[in-house]
């Protein structure tokens, strides 16, 4: 029995007992239910082995909302432990797992993700190409970013959550203070889903480079696929430095290494200062893209072309170069000297500058616009004013002096909450509900949608903004209570209140999703919103194979101007279309990564070894495999776009 | 699959120019990847605790030998794929293999060392410096010995399949990551060793 | 059969080893920090140069654009990388 002993949660109670019968009940369900509709064959051959950009984009949306539960799960108990003072509702040791497990979730397995979604299916129609430049990789970063994402996620039950906070600060991450295996999820989980991301970099930088529809230049791309550029090249660059990080961090805790110990020449202070590194382009990373489908959805609703496109590329080609240069305001007060703390300052204040220039270009593209209030619009205008007053908390942080009163305080999650929400949490809620037609051929319920708009947004405003001042009272972050004479009650009431009010938001787009589902209407055309870029030039449902012809582009709207000013996309007839083959192996070879991680997590080294050999067997099977890829027959495309209401010329 | 044969092998058809730029892109975040290492190896170079320090135990003789072999056989792989751009298979093949024989030795003297720095009390475990020291030449070596088992892959190819523009494109990128290697060995011989010599 | 010779692999093998040689004098001839540390940034910076340009091709595509952006943006992260680190937390602090 002692060897099963490692797997015990360290700090069980009654929730985490319920949460492991609830979770075996679930999966013996789901796995008795696949079963009896007979559907494991389909979920291999359509799902699980598919290489399709828009299926994995899919899977992506899927992962991002179930993360989104559980994250959001956690952010309300907390806000229910903080309501009011000296509650019991979860202990110390409960509040810590519970903060730690809300950052890492929300922003690594639901923010990311979601962003992946959007950028798997949409980039490539936007450039009218058929697929990603390497299909196969692409189900391999989904698959790694899963089998992160689930291994994080059972630390709950088997070993015990991380608890040193989702920057994981050495020296309290280290063995001396976090002694449960709960920190080795956190190291190994996010190495592995961050190696799926590093690859999603490399795959869409070149698919963007390099499979623009003929006639697209670089300045004729869609604002949308410009971030998804940026981005990527952002993750290229950042998330090798969180890599080394996170494997020194593993080496530290279960090598016994000294890179971030205090005696032996270790030095603590550098693993803050990687993770930042890493950390600040992260989270451009996250916001680029959100910029993008702002800059998608405004001009649509508006009636206007977008204001400005060439200073919105200069400055996201900006903000590109200057998110590396940033990175120790995270830490103004660590104790290095006064000209470190005044370069960082500056260099932060210069990044509000192209950020403040993308806000006047959509004020300046509504403006006498005809404004068309749908969800995805409504969210789009939200989000520029709660936006901009997290912007400009974030410069008063920025000067490192005053930083010193905000810093670690509640001041500052009110900040961040408020720039990560509307920024990120808003963008891609507007572009699930503008790219949902396009996804699955019906639209979501708008009525619904605008419920859930104001639930959220004034349900945002009431959780965050009392923060501003419960923090500037000096309430601490990440204290799991406090006592009634300090004053905060009231404060932290009001956003336990907003908090229920998020809930009850994105409780109404899940079922606006069923709603929709079973009620709306199949019979809309491909392009529901008078859009301007090419994803509407193709059918709702996206065909396996995107466009029957590939589109020529004259212009920077280029299905716009085909249907103002005649240009023509589709010229010449049907040619036979080269489509790669599905594959399991990339599957199979996650698998082989989440039991690595597993071993790895509890120092199993024989399972560890095995898991490593699994890995390089699949990759020694894709040497030596030889894989042209299919034909789709012109005969085939012409039956497939008839059954989809006709050739589109 | 459309082949253009107004270019090298390697450049012959879509998939390939992609896949070489893509590399190209991989290459880019490895140099962020050794960047990080370096980073950490400088700031904790004077973290020696009750260890030896860098001075103490580097040795001018391994170093030249393992600089030697590297270099060498980045040039050997060099003429393989100018044997390739000829269309002369056997030629390509022997100086693939040459490579990989030197980077063998490579890794051969690289272990030799690290077993002398463990008898010198210079273990993974002794402090901030030798985690750094051997977390970075561990890397390289890493992907050096990654190097020699994904070359012998490439080799077996050519010999079964011969010069196709599928086995070009993977020989191709194989000596752009061989040749990366030699890159980064070049800047820890600087400021790694030298450095530390000095 | 001056095709088949490589006269471009041979110099970058020469050249290479010349740099090595020159660089390896810091270690077998006696000077100051600052020479030295001078001496060790140029020979491996053209030294990393010669595999880009002569044995990696990296402007023999059309891509050469890209190629050269990525690898620049590499060495613009990498430096900052480490000066930034070593500013903050050893010259700075």
């Amino acid at each position: 029995m002692e060897f099963f002993d490692r797997f015990a949660v360290p700090n069980p109670t009654f929730t985490i007992y319920a949460s492991m019968v609830a979770i075996g009940l679930t999966m013996l369900a789901i796995l008795v239910g696949i079963t009896y509709f007979k559907k494991w064959g389909y979920l291999w051959r359509e799902w699980l082995t598919t290489v399709d950009h828009k299926r994995i984009g899919i899977m992506y949306l899927i992962s991002a909302l179930l993360m989104l539960f559980r994250g959001g799960v956690d952010a309300l108990m907390m806000r229910a432990q903080t309501a009011i003072p000296d509650n019991t509702f979860l202990n110390a040791q409960e509040y810590n797992e519970v903060f730690t497990t809300h950052g890492v979730v929300m922003i690594l397995f639901m923010a990311m993700a979601f962003v992946m979604a959007l950028m798997n299916f949409v980039t490539p129609l936007q450039i009218g190409a058929r697929d990603v430049a390497f299909p196969r990789l692409n189900a391999l970063s989904f698959w790694l970013y899963f089998m992160g994402a689930m291994l994080f996620n059972i630390s709950f039950v088997i070993g015990g959550s991380p608890d040193s906070g989702w920057t994981s600060y050495f020296p309290l991450a280290g063995n001396e203070f976090s002694p449960s295996v709960g920190t080795n999820y956190y190291m190994l989980s996010i190495q592995i889903a961050g190696l799926g991301t590093l690859i999603t970099g490399i795959n869409f930088i070149v698919t963007i480079l390099k499979m623009r529809a003929p006639g697209m230049t670089l300045m004729k791309m869609p604002m949308f696929t410009w971030s998804a550029l940026i981005t990527n090249l952002i993750i290229v660059f950042a998330f090798p430095v969180l890599t080394v990080a996170l494997a020194m961090g593993t080496m530290d805790r279960l090598f016994g290494t000294h890179f971030f110990s205090i005696d032996n020449g270790g030095m603590d202070m550098l693993w803050a200062n990687f993770f930042w590194v890493w950390g600040h382009p992260e989270v451009y990373i996250l916001i680029l893209p959100a910029f993008g489908i702002y800059s998608e959805i405004i001009p649509t609703f508006a009636r206007r072309n977008l204001y400005g496109y060439k200073s919105m590329v200069i400055s996201i080609v900006a903000i590109s170069a200057l998110s590396f240069l940033v990175w120790v305001h995270h830490f103004f007060t660590m104790g290095q000297g006064a000209l470190v703390n005044s370069i960082f300052s500056i260099s932060t204040m210069a990044i509000a500058v192209p950020t403040g220039v993308k806000i006047f270009n959509w004020l300046l593209t509504l403006w006498k616009g005809k404004i068309e209030f749908t969800t995805a619009m409504l969210y789009s205008v939200g989000f520029i004013p709660i936006f901009t007053i997290g912007g400009v908390t974030g410069v008063m942080l920025a000067m490192a002096s005053a930083d010193y009163q905000y810093h670690n305080t509640m001041f500052l999650v009110a900040h961040f909450h408020l720039v990560i929400i509307p920024g990120v949490v808003f963008a891609m809620i507007a572009g699930l509900f503008y790219w949902w037609p396009k996804m699955f051929g019906f639209m979501l319920n708008e009525k619904l949608g605008k419920a859930s708009f104001w639930a959220i947004a004034v349900g945002v405003c009431l959780a965050f903004f009392p923060m501003f001042i419960s923090g500037l009272d000096g309430q601490a972050r990440r204290m799991y209570t406090y006592s009634e004479s300090t004053g905060f009650g009231i404060w932290n009431m009001i956003s336990f209140i907003g908090a229920s009010m998020l809930a009850i938001g994105f409780i109404l787009i899940v079922y606006n999703i069923y709603y929709s589902t079973r009620y709306a209407s199949r019979d809309i055309s491909s392009d529901p919103w008078n859009a301007r870029s090419l994803e509407w030039a193709t059918h709702s449902p996206v065909p396996d194979y995107n466009f029957a012809i590939t589109p020529e582009v004259q212009s920077l709207e280029a299905f716009w101007d085909a249907k103002k000013k005649g240009h023509k996309l589709f010229k010449g007839n049907y040619k036979e279309i080269h489509m790669p083959n599905n594959s399991g192996v990339p599957f199979i070879m996650c698998c082989f990564f989440f039991l690595l991680g597993f071993a790895l997590v509890f120092s199993m080294w024989v399972v560890a070894i095995i898991a490593a050999i699994g890995i390089f067997s699949c990759m020694a099977h894709r040497s030596l495999e030889q894989d042209h890829g299919h034909h789709i027959s012109v005969e085939e495309i012409t039956k497939t776009e008839e059954k989809l209401g006709g050739a589109k010329k | 699959m459309k082949v253009d044969h107004s270019q090298p092998l390697e450049y012959s058809t879509e998939q390939n120019r992609l896949n070489i730029l893509g590399f190209w892109i991989f290459l880019g975040a490895e140099i962020a990847l050794f960047a990080t290492l370096f980073a950490s190896y400088f700031l904790l170079r004077n973290g020696t605790g009750s260890g030896p320090s860098d001075g103490e135990v580097f040795v001018i003789d391994t170093l030249m030998i393992q600089t030697f072999l590297l270099l060498t056989s980045s040039f050997t792989i060099g003429l393989g794929v100018h044997a390739m751009r000829l269309g002369r298979k056997t030629a390509t093949i022997n100086f693939f293999i040459v490579t990989l024989l030197l980077g063998l030795g490579f890794v051969g003297v690289e272990i030799y060392e690290f077993t002398q720095y463990i008898d010198e009390g210079l273990t993974l475990q002794t402090s901030g410096f030798s985690s750094a020291l051997f977390t970075l030449l561990g890397t390289h070596g890493a992907h050096v010995t990654f190097g020699l088992f994904w070359g012998s892959f490439i080799i077996y190819q050519l010999i079964t399949r011969g010069l196709t523009p599928e086995t070009a494109n993977k020989s191709f990128i194989f000596s752009l990551y061989w040749h990366f290697l030699d890159v980064v060995w070049i800047f820890i011989f600087s400021f790694v060793y030298l450095k530390g010599m000095i | 059969m001056r095709e088949l010779f490589p006269a471009k692999q041979v110099m970058g093998y020469f050249f290479s080893l010349l740099l090595t040689v020159i660089a390896l004098a810091v270690y077998f001839v006696d000077m100051s920090y600052q020479v030295a540390m001078t001496i060790l940034l140029v020979t491996a910076f053209v030294q990393a140069g010669v595999q880009l340009v002569v044995f990696m091709h990296a402007g023999e595509s059309k891509d050469k654009w890209s190629i050269y952006t990525t690898v620049y943006y590499g060495v613009f992260i990498a430096l900052v990388t480490i000066f930034g680190s070593l500013l903050t937390l050893i010259w700075g602090y």
